[in-house]
């Protein structure tokens, strides 16, 4: 090899790829040999550079210069949504490469296109040399999560703004024109402006607007009304000299700092030129910090009734979508609404333990659905029971009655605070779900045994229980005996998965979604009856199958996955995919519920952009996948 | 063997030129090479891409300083099939040619013995038709060395992509085209301007463009852009 030449031409192909990602975060080592063993094509305008006819792709390109159009084949028309244009430094295709299947998107030049192009063989070598690219090609669904991620962010971050945080600078946290007046204004005009604007103080300033007091509320009695002082002398002779100030770029923090340290409960805000620009008090600064995991806690341990609860209850709601807007993922956010949602039922079956005396009874607080799941969204009604334990048949009848008067209560309460009662009944006041360990275990036995579609439903809901109060073994000897009944009853599993596999995706042959399934709203897409229900299904019968006692979804896929010998990849896959659809759900239900509207899960595919729609997309099927299994296992 | 005859001592006087037995070698194993199939697809053969840098533009007394070269394999440019060599110079050019092409003073009196640089160079390019953009200054000086130190005419195939690039687009049409402005009409890169392989690179990227364009509309051979060049050059001369 003659080689100060290719040297140059090497190391100018690597000095042009490390400008983009994800070659500039790839080993050099890595990266030189990419370098070497690229060739450079070139593509006229309009010229075909990959379609699913030109067979198994065996060329990895990167593009060098000049645009490329990427879009599905096989569309009647081409919709806006399947085009997608390629620049400079983006490969492709990586997912037909990496599978060495023909390609199932037509790649043409928009105009000059350079193409660095890799055999295949050497972008196999370049994949076990480059932990980087290796993850960048095999996460390729993943990345293009967070890039949709990244938008939701972007979406949002006008409301970050907004949700003010510890770390906000005072510039933000001032509100109002602060108030102030010049060292010979009276004491009685001073705190006459105070009571007509109600202010706490009145910060006073020399000719350049620079302030050299304060005059608090608390001076008017320590200094005037106790010493008996005339209200026409001027404020300079009763005001506090040097007040503390910040500029306008220091933060909370820093105010909440100097409070501390001097003892004061006001900050002022001065612009680099030492001019009054805002006043900051203790109030602010609360109000802030309000809004808070550890606070929202704290709020509810210490509520001691249902109006403090409410308000903790918005409180979540604001967190969570606090969280939403930082990008937090769907299965931390979900987790996170159904912990602080356990805290807030806790408390509230707390709180009427006072007034209802269940002394001697063995009993736990049960959640079904969504809330059992530890997957709640942002509008979930009540799924609750209660299981009891009864030595004494005789007392049944009596200690029923007891635990339904209570039930009634915190049904009641958990109402007022934010979570409707259910439409089905499914609460523990329902007589029919309050229930001894004995009943519970016969009722599960009986759907078990005889699978009509009714019981059938009831296992959607009922046996993804989960204690919430009380004695918790309770529950775990239910979970004991229903797995044990599961087990041994391969009809019944078999019923279910009918039951799973009898709602498709809504992937369209021609079209990307089907959208019309529901008469009443067209174009929409009902995400959880259609989406999250599939994977919730699947996993649910994954569980069941494989004696895994966990409720979450994302927890049973991680368990019964390697029970079921699928791989850690497929896995992760699957969970993306759900995760997915959990933030749209979550997103949407937001933005209807901050447009006064019930919250529902009807999403309009047009709606997305384009990143959305296609993870969407790569999100049914991996629910098809998912329910191909379930048909190849059980043989339907 | 006419070649061998023409080694000797041809029609012309011409210098004695003493070749080692390796050299004369290498020189008979090039002659050996079967001639290239002109017209053989533009994407089933080899181009060699060439810039030289020489002392001046005076192709009589200048002198040849270094070659670069890039191939083009079936259209695609192989960044391992390249070339650069700079011939060892008796007399180092002046200062303002060094600051035009860069290859400093020392580096041209370290350069390699001007008999094994084109000996490599020939070695590189085969029998392959070679390519540039105003070829006629690159062909004159590699000639011009190819006879002074290896006592032979060198008859390879060359292409001028001054003359070829005209035909297929016509942005201008005066013919006095600057390598630059093609660059910057393709918005082509040059990695280092006047630096032998980076203008061979970017002048490969411009014969990429053309052989695309050249096969959508049926001049899909180097024996076809060798009668496009021939045309034109008739054209201009009659004109």
């Amino acid at each position: 090899m003659n080689n100060s030449a290719t040297e140059m031409l090497v190391s100018a192909t690597i000095e042009f790829l490390r400008s983009y990602p994800p070659f500039d975060r790839m080993e050099p080592e890595a990266l030189q040999f990419l370098g070497e063993h690229v060739k450079l094509a070139y593509y006229p305008k309009d010229a075909l550079i990959i379609s699913p006819e030109s067979g198994v792709v065996r060329v990895f390109r990167i593009l060098q210069r000049g645009k490329v159009l990427a879009r599905q084949a096989g569309e009647i028309s081409l919709m806006e949504h399947s085009i997608l244009t390629l620049g400079p430094g983006e490969g492709f295709p990586i997912g037909s490469v990496t599978a060495q299947r023909s390609s199932t998107n037509i790649y043409t030049a928009l105009g000059d296109v350079f193409c660095y192009e890799l055999s295949a063989d050497d972008y196999f070598v370049l994949m076990q040399k480059s932990p980087v690219f290796n993850i960048f090609c095999t996460q390729y669904i993943a990345s293009l999560l967070s890039q949709s991620r990244q938008q939701l962010q972007m979406q949002f971050s006008q409301r970050v703004a907004e949700q003010q945080t510890m770390n906000s600078p005072l510039s933000s946290i001032i509100k109002k024109e602060p108030l102030s007046v010049t060292p010979d204004t009276f004491v009685r005009e001073v705190v006459g402006l105070m009571a007509a604007r109600s202010i706490g103080s009145m910060i006073v300033v020399d000719d350049e607007q620079q302030p050299i007091g304060i005059f608090t509320q608390s001076d008017v009695l320590k200094r005037i009304v106790l010493p008996g002082a005339s209200l026409d002398i001027p404020i300079r002779q009763v005001m506090s000299l040097d007040p503390h100030t910040l500029p306008l770029a220091a933060n909370a923090y820093d105010a909440a700092l100097v409070m501390a340290m001097h003892g004061v409960r006001h900050v002022l805000a001065v612009d680099e030129g030492g001019r009054l620009k805002g006043v900051v008090s203790e109030r602010d600064l609360f109000t802030l910090q309000r809004v808070g995991l550890r606070q929202i806690r704290q709020t509810i341990d210490s509520a001691t009734n249902i109006d403090m609860l409410l308000q903790a209850s918005h409180d979540v709601r604001q967190l969570s979508l606090n969280m939403l807007a930082q990008g937090v993922g769907a299965e931390q956010i979900t987790q996170f609404i159904s912990a602080l949602n356990d805290t807030l039922t806790r408390r509230i079956i707390q709180l009427n333990l006072d007034r209802h005396d269940l002394f001697g009874i063995e009993w736990a607080w049960l959640s079904f659905g969504s809330e059992g799941r530890d997957e709640q969204t942002f509008s979930t009604d009540q799924d609750n029971g209660i299981v009891y334990i009864c030595t004494d048949i005789m007392d049944r009848e009596h200690t029923q009655l007891r635990l339904l008067e209570f039930a009634r209560d915190v049904n009641s309460d958990l109402d007022k605070c934010g979570f409707p009662l259910c439409v089905g009944n499914i609460m523990a006041s329902n007589p029919a779900l309050c229930l001894t360990l004995e009943e519970w275990e016969e009722k599960f036995d009986n759907w078990i045994r005889t699978p009509e579609p009714e019981a059938l439903l009831n296992a959607t809901i009922f046996f993804d229980f989960r204690p919430l109060f009380g004695q918790y073994n309770l529950a775990d000897r239910m979970r004991l005996s229903l797995l044990r009944q599961t087990r041994n009853n391969p009809l019944f599993l078999r019923m279910l998965v009918e039951n799973a596999v009898g709602v498709l995706p809504p992937l369209g042959k021609i079209r990307d979604f089907v959208t019309d399934a529901d008469p009443e709203h067209p174009g929409t897409i009902d995400l959880k009856k259609f989406g999250s229900r599939l994977f919730i299904d699947a996993a649910r019968i994954f569980a069941l199958a494989h004696d895994v006692p966990a409720t979450n979804t994302v927890q049973r896929i991680k368990l019964a996955a390697p029970l079921m010998n699928v791989s850690h990849e497929d896995a992760a896959a699957t969970i993306d995919a759900f995760n997915f659809i959990q933030l749209l759900r979550l997103r949407h239900q937001h933005s209807e519920q901050t447009q006064g509207r019930e919250g529902d899960n009807l999403i309009r595919p047009d709606d997305l952009n384009e990143v959305e729609r296609r993870i969407l997309k790569e999100a049914f099927r991996q629910a098809r996948k998912l329910q191909q299994r379930l048909k190849l296992d059980y043989q339907l | 063997m006419s070649w061998f005859s023409r080694l000797i001592g041809g029609a012309k006087a011409r210098r004695e030129v003493v070749l080692l037995p390796e050299q004369r070698q290498a020189l008979e194993a090039w002659h050996s090479l079967p001639a290239t199939d002109l017209h053989c697809s533009h994407n089933r053969g080899r181009y060699v891409v060439v810039d030289v840098e020489s002392s001046g533009l005076n192709m009589k007394k200048d002198r040849l300083i270094s070659i670069g070269a890039v191939a083009l394999n079936d259209g695609q440019m192989d960044f391992n099939d390249a070339f650069q060599i700079v011939l060892r110079q008796n007399q180092v050019s002046t200062h303002a040619n060094i600051l035009i092409h860069g290859i400093g003073g020392s580096a041209q009196s370290e350069g390699v013995d001007p008999v094994e640089a084109l000996l490599a160079f020939l070695g590189y390019i085969g029998k392959a038709p070679l390519v540039a953009y105003h070829a006629f200054f690159d062909q004159s000086m590699i000639d011009k060395a190819m006879s002074e130190y290896l006592g032979m005419e060198l008859e390879q195939i060359w292409i001028d992509l001054a003359w070829i690039l005209p035909d297929f687009f016509h942005f201008r049409m005066d013919g006095r085209v600057a390598l630059d402005d093609w660059l910057q009409h393709f918005e082509i890169e040059n990695i280092l301007r006047h630096n032998a392989v980076s203008d061979a690179y970017a002048t490969a990227k411009l014969l990429q463009i053309a052989i695309a364009r050249g096969t959508y509309k049926g001049a899909d051979s180097p024996a076809s852009f060798i009668k496009i060049e021939k045309a034109r050059r008739w054209m201009h001369e009659s004109r």
